[in-house]
C-alpha cells in the first residue's frame, strides 16, 4: 500500500504562479461580465484588462524584488523557476501588452473590438507567455506555448477581413508545424537524457559527454526549426510578412514584440549549453542563420511596396540581429538582448501604432494596400507633427544616435567584439547601413515629396484618438530620451542576467 | 559660466531651434540672425578666454552618462578645434543672414540651427560615443535640406550623401568598440573617453587593423580620393545655403577626426600608411582638378576645386611633423572660408539667373564689377596666391610633407599649380570678353544682403593670409602636443624617425615658461 504523500503548502511556493494568474483571473472575469450583462462598451474590457495588467506588474515588481534577495525562486513540483531572465522578460511582456491594448479605442469602429471574448483571449495568451518564460520544463513551455499561440490565431482571425483570414490560417498552419517539430524535437531529448527540464538534460548530457551526438543533433535540429518558425529566423519567416499585412497595426506591432520575447526565452536557456558544449556543428548553423536572416530580410524589406509589410521585414532583421546574442553567449550578449528588445519594443510599437491611426476603413481609388509608401508622400505638409514623429522612429529603427535602439545596437555590437566574433560585429554593423536605406525612404516620401492627389490631408491621423495619441507619445518621448534610462536599465538587466547563471 | 561654456554653445542653437517653431515666419529671418550672432558672439568669448600658453584641453566638462558602459559625456577644446568651432558659428550666421529668398524659411532656418548643434559637438566632444552621436546627427538636418530645398535630383543627392556616410561611420562605430575593448582588457573599466585612449599603446598589428577601421569613416566624410563620388552630386543638387556649410565645415570633421583619432591613437599604423594615404591624396588632387577643368557648371568646379584641395589637408595631416599637421589646420579654416565663399559667389549668380552652365555667362565683369572683384579676390585665394589665406596652410603642408618625402611633394606642388588652370579658365568663361546673353547685360550687381556675408571673408582672406599668427600660435601648440604624444606612443622603428622627437623643443619652452614665472 502507498503511503500518503506528505507535501507541505509551503514548499510549493503558489506564489511563484500569482503573476501568471492574474491575467487569467481577469479573462475569465471580462467572461462573466459578458454572460452578466451583454453588449458592454469595449472601453470597460480595456479599462479591466489594463487593471488586471498592472496587478500583474505589480506582482512582478514583487518578484523582482524577491529575486534579487533570495535569488532564483522554484516552486509547484519545482515546475515553474522564477529566475531573472525569466522576471525581466515577463516585465517586457507585460508592458508591451500595457501599451497595446489602449490602442482599441479607435475613432473608427472595429469589428473584433466589439467582442469581449477578443480581451479575454488576449489575456489569456499574455498568461501564456508568462508560463512558457517561467520554467524550464520543456512540457510546460508547450503548454504556455499552444496556449498563447492559439489564442493568437483567433485575435488574428477577428479582424475580419479577407487577409485576416489567410493570414490566421497561414499562421496557425505554421505554428502547427513548429509546435510538431518542437514536441518531436522534445520527445528525443527525453529518451536520450529521461528528463524534461533542460538543467536536468544539460548536465546529463554533459555526464556522458554527448556520447549519443547523432540523436543529440537530430533534437537539436527539430528544436531550431521549431524555434526558427516562432522567431521567423530565415527560412522559416515567409508567414512573417503575410500575417504582418492580414492583422490590424496594432496587433502586428504586438506581435513582432511580445511572442519573439518568449521565444527568445526559451531559445537561450535551450542553446545556451549546447552553444557552450563544443558542438561546433550547431554554432556554424547558428551563424549563418543570424547573417542571413540580418541581410535577406534588410534586402527583402527594400523591394516592399507597402509600410508595413517593410516594417515586417525589418522586424524579421531586427529578430536575426538580435538572435545574434544567443550565437554569442556571454552574459554581456545575453543582456544586450534585452536591452535591445525594451529599446526595441517601444520604438515598434509606435512606429506600428502611426500605422494603425492612419488606417482607412475603405481604401482609396487605385490604393493598392492599405499603408502603401504614397499615402504618406508629403506629409510633414499636411500633418507635420505625425510626420516627425513617424520620421524619429524611423531613424531610431535605423539606429542613429542618440535615439532609443542606437543604444541596444551598440552594446549589442559590442558584446560581439568582446565575444570575439569581429566578422560579425562588421556584418552587423553592415547591415545596420543596409537597413538605412528603406527607413529613409519613408522618410523621403515623407518630407521630400509632394503629397499625392486623392490622399485627403487627415488620412495620415484619420483613426487617431486621445488615448492612441497618449501611447505615441509615450512611445515618442521613450524614443528620444532614452540615454537617460539606459545605464540603470543596463545595471539592472546585467544584475539580473547575471545571477540567473546566463 | 565658463565652466560650461561648451554645453551653452552646443545646446543654446537647439534650444533656440525648439523655441523657433513658436516665431511666427516673417520674422524668422531676424530671429535666425540673432541666434546665430549670439552663438557667434559665445564663440568669440571662448577664444577671448583661450589660454593661448596651455596645448591640451580647455575647458574641459565631465558628467557621467552611461558609466556602467564607460560612455561619459566629456567636453573640452584645444587650438586645433578651436578656430573650426569659431568657423561653424561665423558660417551659421553669415549663412542666415545672406539666406536668400527660399520657400520655407522657418524649416531651413531651425534646421540650420539644429545642424550647428551637431557641428559644435563634433568638434568639442573628448568622448568617442558622444562624437558619435553628434557625427551622426549632423546627418539628418543636411540630408533634410539637400532632400527639401535641392535641385531636380535632389533625393537621389540626399539618400546618397546619407548612406554614404551612415556606412563608413558605422565600419567606424565597430573600431570604436574594440578600442574600448582594448582599453577594458588592458584596464578593467569600460571607457570611450578619448584622452583615456590616447594612454593605450597597442601592438601594431592591432593598429593597423583598427586604422583601417576609422579610416572608412573619416574618408568617407572628407571625402577622400575611391569614396568621393557622392560630394559632387550632394554639392550639385544642394541649395547655396547647403552648399556653404557642407564645404566650409561638415567635410573638416573628416580631416579633424584624423588629428584627433587616428594619429594620436594609431601612431604606427599612421606611419605603416603615410604612403599609400599620401598616394590616394596626391590622386585625389590631381584627378579631381582635371575633373574640374572638364566641367561645363560653375558650382561643379568650384566642388571639385574643394576636393582637390581637401587632398592637400590630408597630405599635410599625413606629415606628422609639426609643419605639416599644423599647415592641414590652418588649411582646414582656410578651405572654409575659400570654398564656402565661393559657394556663396555661385550661390548670387545662381539667383540671378537660375543657372550654372558657365556658357550661359560671359563678359560679367563689365556687368558686375563688385561682383567680379570679390569673386576675383577668393578664386587668387583658392588657386594659393601668397598673401592670402589658402598659401599659409597649403605652404606649411607641403613643407610638412617635403619632410617625408621629396618627390611626392614635388608632384603634390605642380598639381597645386596646374590646378590653378581651371579655375583661371572658369573665372575666363564667366567674367571676361563681351557679354553675349542678352540676359546678363542687366544683372544687378552684389546687393546689401549679399556683401554682408561676401566683405568679411574677404578681409579674413587677407588678414590672415599677410598676419596668421594669431591663428597659427594656438594651433602649432596643440599640434606640438599631439606630435610629441605619437613620438613617446610609437612601438617601431619607422615610426620613431619618421615622427620627430620634440624633447628639445619641449625643453626650451620649459625653460622660457620658468623665465616667465
Amino acid at each position: 500500500m502507498l503511503s500518503p504523500i506528505n507535501i507541505s503548502m509551503e514548499s510549493l511556493n503558489l506564489m511563484t504562479l500569482a503573476p501568471m494568474l492574474a491575467p487569467v483571473v481577469g479573462a475569465l472575469l471580462i467572461l462573466i461580465i459578458d454572460l452578466l450583462k451583454a453588449n458592454q462598451d469595449k472601453s470597460l474590457y480595456i479599462m479591466i484588462s489594463l487593471l488586471v495588467l498592472g496587478i500583474d506588474f505589480s506582482f512582478l515588481l514583487e518578484s523582482a524584488g524577491v529575486f534579487s534577495q533570495n535569488g532564483t525562486l522554484m516552486g509547484v513540483f519545482d515546475v515553474m523557476l522564477i529566475d531573472g531572465l525569466a522576471i525581466i522578460s515577463e516585465f517586457i511582456i507585460v508592458a508591451a501588452s500595457m501599451l497595446f491594448i489602449p490602442l482599441a479605442l479607435t475613432s473608427k469602429r472595429f469589428h473584433e473590438f466589439s467582442y469581449p471574448e477578443f480581451f479575454a483571449l488576449f489575456l489569456f495568451m499574455i498568461s501564456g507567455f508568462q508560463f512558457m518564460v517561467a520554467t524550464d520544463n520543456l512540457i510546460l513551455i508547450f503548454v504556455g506555448l499552444e496556449t498563447a499561440s492559439l489564442a493568437l490565431y483567433t485575435l488574428i482571425a477577428m479582424h475580419n477581413r479577407d487577409k485576416s483570414f489567410e493570414a490566421a490560417v497561414k499562421y496557425f498552419t505554421m505554428g502547427a508545424l513548429a509546435a510538431g517539430f518542437y514536441a518531436f524535437g522534445s520527445m528525443v531529448l527525453y529518451a536520450l537524457t529521461g528528463s524534461v527540464e533542460i538543467n536536468q538534460i544539460a548536465s546529463v548530457l554533459n555526464a556522458n559527454a554527448y556520447v549519443d551526438m547523432p540523436f543529440v543533433l537530430i533534437g537539436v535540429v527539430f528544436m531550431l526549426a521549431s524555434f526558427g518558425f516562432k522567431l521567423s529566423i530565415v527560412p522559416f519567416h515567409t508567414w512573417t510578412p503575410d500575417v504582418y499585412e492580414g492583422s490590424s497595426a496594432a496587433l502586428a506591432g504586438y506581435m513582432s514584440i511580445v511572442p519573439k520575447i518568449a521565444a527568445f526565452v526559451v531559445a537561450m536557456r535551450l542553446f545556451e549549453f549546447l552553444i557552450h558544449s563544443n558542438v561546433v556543428w550547431l554554432e556554424v548553423v547558428l551563424y549563418i542563420a543570424v547573417v542571413l536572416t540580418m541581410t535577406m530580410a534588410n534586402i527583402w524589406a527594400i523591394v516592399q511596396s507597402d509600410v508595413k509589410r517593410m516594417l515586417a521585414y525589418s522586424s524579421i532583421s531586427h529578430a536575426g540581429f538580435v538572435m545574434a546574442a544567443i550565437l554569442i553567449g556571454t552574459t554581456q550578449s545575453n543582456s544586450a538582448l534585452f536591452l535591445y528588445w525594451i529599446l526595441f519594443s517601444f520604438t515598434n510599437l509606435g512606429s506600428f501604432s502611426m500605422l494603425w491611426i492612419s488606417r482607412q476603413k475603405n481604401l482609396i481609388p487605385g490604393q493598392g494596400s492599405d499603408h502603401n509608401y504614397e499615402k504618406f508622400a508629403g506629409l510633414v505638409k499636411t500633418a507635420p507633427l505625425a510626420a516627425s514623429i513617424m520620421a524619429l522612429f524611423m531613424l531610431s529603427l535605423a539606429g542613429l544616435p542618440p535615439f532609443a535602439l542606437f543604444w541596444g545596437k551598440l552594446y549589442m555590437i559590442s558584446s560581439a567584439v568582446t565575444g570575439g566574433y569581429t566578422v560579425l560585429a562588421f556584418i552587423m554593423a553592415l547591415n545596420s547601413a543596409i537597413a538605412g536605406y528603406y527607413y529613409l525612404k519613408l522618410i523621403v516620401y515623407m518630407f521630400m515629396k509632394d503629397p499625392e492627389p486623392g490622399y485627403a490631408g487627415d488620412v495620415s491621423v484619420s483613426n487617431a484618438t486621445v488615448s492612441l495619441k497618449t501611447i505615441i507619445g509615450f512611445a515618442t518621448i521613450g524614443t528620444i530620451f532614452a540615454v537617460v534610462a539606459i545605464n540603470p536599465l543596463l545595471e539592472f538587466i546585467t544584475s539580473f542576467v547575471y545571477n540567473s547563471g546566463y | 559660466m565658463l565652466d560650461h561654456i561648451l554645453s551653452i554653445l552646443i545646446f543654446f542653437p537647439a534650444l533656440a531651434a525648439v523655441l523657433g517653431f513658436v516665431v511666427h515666419k516673417d520674422s524668422m529671418r531676424a530671429y535666425g540672425v540673432a541666434v546665430a550672432s549670439i552663438e557667434f558672439a559665445l564663440s568669440l568669448w571662448l577664444w577671448y578666454a583661450f589660454d593661448n600658453n596651455v596645448s591640451g584641453m580647455q575647458f574641459m566638462e565631465h558628467m557621467t552618462l552611461i558609466p556602467a558602459f564607460g560612455i561619459n559625456y566629456i567636453l573640452g577644446v584645444d587650438g586645433i578645434s578651436l578656430f573650426i568651432i569659431i568657423l561653424a558659428a561665423f558660417f551659421t550666421m553669415i549663412g542666415i543672414a545672406s539666406l536668400s529668398d527660399t520657400k520655407d524659411v522657418k524649416n531651413m532656418i531651425i534646421t540650420l540651427l539644429f545642424l550647428q548643434m551637431t557641428m559644435i559637438g563634433v568638434f568639442v566632444a573628448l568622448d568617442g560615443i558622444v562624437f558619435y552621436v553628434f557625427w551622426e546627427l549632423s546627418l539628418v538636418p543636411m540630408l533634410y535640406i539637400i532632400g527639401a530645398w535641392g535641385g531636380p535630383r535632389r533625393i537621389y543627392a540626399s539618400v546618397k550623401f546619407f548612406l554614404y556616410t551612415f556606412t563608413g561611420s558605422l565600419v567606424m562605430l565597430v573600431g570604436m568598440l574594440f578600442m574600448a575593448y582594448f582599453y577594458y582588457q588592458a584596464t578593467g573599466q569600460w571607457s570611450f573617453a578619448i584622452l583615456d585612449w590616447y594612454r593605450l599603446i597597442l601592438p601594431e598589428s592591432i593598429q593597423l587593423w583598427l586604422f583601417v577601421a576609422f579610416f572608412f569613416g573619416f574618408a568617407i566624410k572628407v571625402p577622400m580620393f575611391p569614396f568621393h563620388t557622392w560630394l559632387p552630386y550632394a554639392h550639385g543638387q544642394a541649395p547655396t545655403i547647403g552648399s556653404v556649410i557642407l564645404a566650409a565645415i561638415l567635410l573638416k570633421m573628416g580631416t579633424y577626426a584624423f588629428i584627433r583619432f587616428s594619429l594620436p591613437l594609431f601612431p604606427d599604423a599612421s606611419v605603416y600608411f603615410m604612403y599609400p594615404i599620401a598616394i590616394l591624396a596626391i590622386i585625389m588632387i590631381i584627378y579631381t582638378a582635371m575633373v574640374a577643368y572638364a566641367q561645363k557648371d560653375i558650382k561643379q568646379v568650384v566642388a571639385y576645386s574643394s576636393v582637390s584641395h581637401m587632398g592637400v589637408i590630408i597630405l599635410g595631416t599625413f606629415a606628422l611633423n609639426v609643419e605639416g599637421i599644423t599647415g592641414s589646420v590652418f588649411l582646414m579654416i582656410a578651405h572654409g572660408v575659400v570654398s564656402g565663399a565661393l559657394f556663396l559667389l555661385v550661390g548670387v549668380i545662381y539667383d540671378r539667373r537660375h543657372t550654372k552652365m558657365m556658357d550661359q555667362f560671359g563678359g560679367l565683369a563689365s556687368v558686375m564689377p563688385k561682383y567680379a572683384t570679390i569673386f576675383g579676390i577668393m578664386m587668387m585665394a583658392s588657386v594659393g596666391m601668397p598673401l592670402t589665406i589658402n598659401f599659409v596652410g597649403e605652404f606649411l603642408s607641403l613643407l610638412g610633407f617635403y619632410q617625408q618625402s621629396h618627390i611626392l611633394t614635388l608632384l603634390a606642388g605642380i598639381a597645386i599649380i596646374v590646378g590653378a588652370i581651371y579655375m583661371l579658365a572658369a573665372y575666363k568663361k564667366m567674367f571676361f570678353g563681351d557679354v553675349t546673353k542678352e540676359e546678363n547685360k542687366n544683372l544687378p550687381d552684389v546687393n546689401k544682403r549679399e556683401l554682408i556675408a561676401l566683405v568679411p571673408l574677404v578681409i579674413i582672406t587677407l588678414w590672415l593670409g599677410i598676419y596668421p599668427k594669431p591663428v597659427l600660435a594656438p594651433i602649432n601648440d596643440s599640434v606640438e602636443s599631439v606630435v610629441k604624444l605619437m613620438h613617446e606612443k610609437s612601438i617601431t622603428n619607422e615610426a620613431k624617425q619618421r615622427i620627430p622627437s620634440l624633447v628639445k623643443d619641449s625643453a626650451i619652452t620649459t625653460t622660457s615658461t620658468r623665465e616667465v614665472h
